[in-house]
């Protein structure tokens, strides 16, 4: 259910009728902003005269566009496919018969000075919730987490997915590390016969794979990012909305690089411990 | 013979085979997880829509079915001439609001979504304890309405449509008897709601709700053309939009569009890795025995049959994988339909990944023809090999 029924009735009351018609009255009438959506969809510039009513093809109240706005990086709205129309407070209370009454209030906290310290939001909605009754103050915060509860499944989703994907990209790892060092049997077998430790040759394939992740996951961050910008590209066009859908963070970069070389060096290791276990005449065959 | 072989060659290095075996087994359940969660959304919803057996729904020009609170008056009369529609075999009108009760024992107020329907054709619920509602005064809830209130079935309590919590006060009360508990088919997991008959939430919302209905569903006679009577309802009351299921799945489509993309994304990096993963694994394992393959070659085996046997260790691996990527990729989309079952809005019994057996095997056998295509570079060099030089150079080697 919406939580803003006065909002949602919004929704609903741009009529059909739309007339770039002028009157002399023009300059009398209420103003409302439309997004740019509708506009699109309707054929609405500023300037335009539409009808307002509560009730599809009712009478209403005819309204001019005063401007066209776009929708800001507001989770909550990005799925939604709703036109938003939105009117002066008082001219929707006319409208609807809803007197003189209001789905929410939006109360700024005063900015601290030297004198007297900043007050947390959680304070003043505290304070208000504790002096008031009939309604409930929320910190914007809350209201963020509250409203982007689609986001944080999808995010949860997102870790299920990466879950799998760094399980594959061991198995990947540790075949490709394995093979790589089965080729070279032979090589390593001549070297241990050479009188080369067996430290050496671990430390060797160990520094081969790490080096290997290394530069794998520089590569990964780079395709990431190109991948990043082609969501975001797609999706903010998609949804009309300039809300940001991935982002490449320096903390995500420095996870992956990690990861990539503890894979490398787990892998290396355990394909070098393969290697050296053998003799050095079974490694060249004899 | 050329099975024996290529078994033995894969045996042979059994760490690598079982890595690449297992690679193509997380590949194959990662790609069957995405056809699963590509058509098992549109598949589920289609169910939900189909499970209340109607085709339509007339909602209040330019809305989604209880997307905003907008209604449309004169429902009987709409109603009436609905039924008059040669094509239309059952109305069911549905007016839904907000209703609110005191918690039991409490002077808390609960909220809840209330649809007032007509019970001899409503779609909205099943009934899971208890009876339909035979009376104006009875209501059948759902278990989240009841575990919030306290209440049971056989219980009586007084139901309001409005309330003014400046001075806690209930408007529009009336005192009904709870018959039974429902599965709203359609509502999210957790929302409470409550169904009455449509005249008894026309008369407690006053003059705002007299003769109102929400959303109207329409069942049409078999064989007819939906579209025909669609445009037909639609010209005729200008008021209403009418959604046929195709449209509704259309919708729902548009909206959960991001997991569709995201799962053919997914689903072709699958295909790519386990294509990568046999490939790589062939090419080494043909690497590895150039000598032998000459030697095959030089005493007259053919060259079908080392391009047949280096290809059959394609198939081997990824169809061993596949199968062990079905039971893997079942486990994991029980997993991931866990973790979506949360998603806002849905239908509490909505599921994200439907197994589909066709579209399964489909995609497992997307990842054998993988395998098979892997194949084909590694055996076309095996199979091309100069017999002559090869053998030299192993001998020297």
């Amino acid at each position: 259910m919406n939580p803003f029924p006065l909002l949602s009735c919004v929704l609903l009351v741009l009529g059909a009728a739309a007339s770039r018609a002028q009157t002399p009255a023009l300059t009398e009438r209420r103003t409302i902003t439309i997004d740019e959506r509708l506009a699109a969809a309707a054929g609405l510039a500023v300037g335009d005269l539409v009808v307002l009513a509560t009730v599809a093809g009712s009478d209403g109240d005819t309204v001019r566009v005063a401007a066209i706005t776009r929708r800001g990086a507001d989770p909550s709205e990005v799925a939604r496919s709703e036109f938003r129309v939105r009117l002066h407070l008082d001219h929707l209370q006319v409208l609807t018969g809803s007197g003189d009454r209001v789905g929410r209030f939006a109360v700024q906290s005063r900015a601290g000075d030297e004198r007297t310290p900043v007050t947390s939001p959680e304070t003043v909605a505290a304070a208000i919730n504790a002096t008031a009754f009939g309604f409930r103050a929320y910190p914007a915060a809350q209201v963020a987490v509250e409203t982007s509860a689609t986001f944080r499944v999808i995010n949860r989703f997102h870790r299920a997915i990466g879950i799998i994907t760094i399980v594959a990209s061991a198995i990947f790892l540790l075949c490709i590390t394995l093979l790589k060092v089965d080729e070279r049997r032979r090589d390593v077998g001549a070297l241990r016969l050479l009188g080369v430790s067996r430290s050496s040759v671990v430390r060797a394939v160990v520094l081969e794979a790490s080096l290997v992740a290394l530069v794998g996951s520089a590569m990964g961050a780079l395709f990431g990012s190109v991948a990043s910008a082609v969501v975001n590209w797609y999706y903010q066009g998609f949804y009309a909305t300039p809300l940001r859908f991935a982002m490449v963070t320096p903390g995500i970069v420095a996870f992956a690089v990690t990861l990539s070389l503890v894979l490398g060096v787990v892998s290396g290791f355990l394909a070098a411990q393969r290697l050296v276990r053998a003799a050095p005449l079974d490694l060249v065959g004899r | 013979m050329m099975l024996r072989l290529a078994l033995a060659t894969l045996t042979r290095r059994r760490a690598r085979t079982a890595l690449t075996t297992a690679g193509v087994a997380v590949a194959a359940a990662m790609l069957l997880d995405m056809v699963m969660l590509g058509s098992g959304m549109r598949e589920s919803f289609r169910g939900f829509i189909e499970q209340q057996g109607f085709q339509l729904r007339l909602t209040p020009r330019g809305t989604m079915p209880f997307d905003t609170e907008a209604t449309v008056g004169g429902a009987s009369a709409l109603v009436a001439t609905l039924k008059a529609d040669p094509d239309v075999v059952r109305v069911a009108p549905v007016l839904g609001t907000k209703g609110f009760v005191q918690r039991a024992g409490t002077d808390s107020v609960i909220a809840a979504f209330v649809l007032g329907v007509d019970p001899a054709v409503q779609g909205d619920y099943l009934i899971a304890e208890g009876r339909e509602i035979a009376a104006p005064d009875e209501m059948i809830v759902n278990a989240a309405w009841l575990s919030s209130t306290g209440y049971s079935v056989g219980d009586t309590v007084a139901l309001a449509v409005g309330y003014e919590p400046q001075v806690r006060r209930l408007r529009g009360v009336r005192s009904v008897r709870i018959v039974g508990r429902g599965r709203f088919v359609m509502l999210a997991g957790g929302e409470r709601a409550a169904a009455l008959p449509i005249a008894t939430v026309q008369t407690m919302g006053g003059d705002e709700r007299r003769d109102r209905v929400s959303v109207v569903l329409v069942a049409t006679r078999a064989g007819v053309d939906i579209e025909v009577v669609r445009a037909r309802i639609e010209r005729a009351d200008p008021r209403l939009s009418a959604l046929s299921t195709t449209a509704a799945l259309r919708f729902v489509d548009e909206r959960l569009s991001y997991f569709r993309q995201l799962a053919f994304i997914l689903a072709s990096v699958s295909l790519a890795v386990g294509f990568l993963l046999v490939t790589t694994l062939v090419t080494v394992s043909v690497n590895e025995r150039v000598g032998e393959i000459a030697v095959m070659r030089a005493i007259g085996v053919a060259r079908w049959r080392i391009v047949a046997q280096v290809m059959a260790e394609g198939v081997v691996l990824s169809g061993v994988g596949a199968t062990l990527g079905l039971g893997l990729g079942l486990v994991t989309a029980r997993w991931l339909n866990g973790i979506l079952a949360s998603f806002p809005g849905l239908p509490a019994a909505f599921d994200f990944f439907l197994f589909e057996p066709s579209a399964a095997f489909r995609s497992l056998g997307l990842i054998v023809l993988c395998g098979i295509a892997a194949g084909v570079w590694p055996a076309w060099r095996a199979a091309t090999l100069p017999i002559a030089r090869t053998l030299r150079e192993e001998a020297v080697a």
